[in-house]
């Protein structure tokens, strides 16, 4: 299992590229997801991706570990994130056709109403306010955990409990229209 | 029967929960990483390589400077034996007997272009010696 303990020793040990291969699995997803939220572009989180962990890479020598690893990595993610959504104009959207292939693209073989459905509901995501819809598009990518979601956007945990609730009420309110 | 609240849940968990990289993404990232990890030994090593040039210039500037200054006590030293020399024989002249007396007025202008060979000599071996000494050139 992943410990920052273990991580901090394999840096120690100026073996940083093991230390990668360990944070990699654990925080990829994670920290796609996050740029995902914010950028609502996946090649341009992708690029984030990437970015954040070279940024890891080349910091870690530094990493004193007074902060949690995954909170100093979600730091480093919003930061990024932040910055490309600044360098990029125009903002793309979740309904963007070329956001629809990707989330389509994780489906192989998505039946006709199946992307009806996903078009309809991403519609819905986008409408939301950018907080709401971060909160939303990681609750859900996240296995429905309120403290990861909370850890990765470094709000309280009932912030995320409030913002879902209103996201989820819009969406359903949206969707009975 | 699922109410509509879970079916929203199970249409976002459907939409979200999949997201992930492409497949090719790790492999981009090590990749991108082993260049990095490249220009990071590189520049080490030129860094390395300056600090050393620097270290071998200053140890030089020293060992020059140290061999300047022993030049200058080798001198002043065979200046002070020299002065002593002739103190010594100044004052021990009048106990001299007659033969010493006629021997050292026969060799004296000898004795007395000697040591003024020697006196030159000591600092032009020492600078002969500091020109032929070239410093080692690092590649």
């Amino acid at each position: 299992m992943l410990t920052d303990a273990r991580v901090l020793e394999l840096v120690r040990a100026e073996r940083r590229d093991e230390a990668i291969a360990l944070l990699l699995p654990a925080f990829r997803r994670k920290v796609f997801g996050l740029a995902y939220s914010f950028l609502r572009d996946r090649e341009a989180a992708e690029d984030v991706t990437q970015d954040v962990f070279i940024k890891v890479w080349r910091a870690l020598p530094g990493f004193d570990g007074r902060a949690s690893l995954s909170t100093w990595i979600y730091a480093i993610a919003r930061n990024a994130s932040l910055s490309a959504l600044r360098a990029r104009r125009p903002q793309s959207s979740l309904s963007d056709p070329e956001v629809m292939d990707a989330v389509e693209a994780l489906d192989p073989a998505p039946s006709a109403d199946a992307i009806l459905d996903r078009a309809a509901l991403l519609r819905l995501v986008d409408q939301l306010p950018t907080k709401q819809r971060q909160v939303i598009m990681l609750f859900y990518m996240e296995e429905q955990s309120h403290e990861g979601v909370a850890n990765m956007l470094a709000m309280p945990v009932g912030t995320v409990k409030t913002l879902l609730h209103r996201a989820r009420a819009r969406m359903s309110a949206a969707a009975g229209k | 029967m699922s109410t509509p609240d879970s079916e929203l849940d199970k249409h976002l968990q459907a939409l979200f929960g999949g997201l992930d990289t492409g497949a090719d993404f790790d492999a981009r990232l090590m990749a991108r990483l082993r260049a990095e990890s490249q220009i990071n030994a590189t520049a080490r090593a030129m860094r390395a390589r300056q600090q050393e040039r620097a270290r071998y210039r200053r140890a030089l500037a020293e060992l020059q400077s140290r061999r300047r200054s022993m030049l200058r006590l080798l001198t002043l030293d065979t200046l002070g034996i020299a002065l002593l020399l002739v103190v010594a024989v100044v004052t021990a002249w009048p106990h001299l007997s007659r033969d010493v007396m006629d021997i050292s007025r026969q060799y004296g202008p000898y004795i007395a272009t000697l040591l003024g060979v020697l006196i030159a000599a000591v600092p032009l071996l020492g600078m002969w010696a500091e020109q032929t000494r070239r410093p080692i050139r690092l590649p």
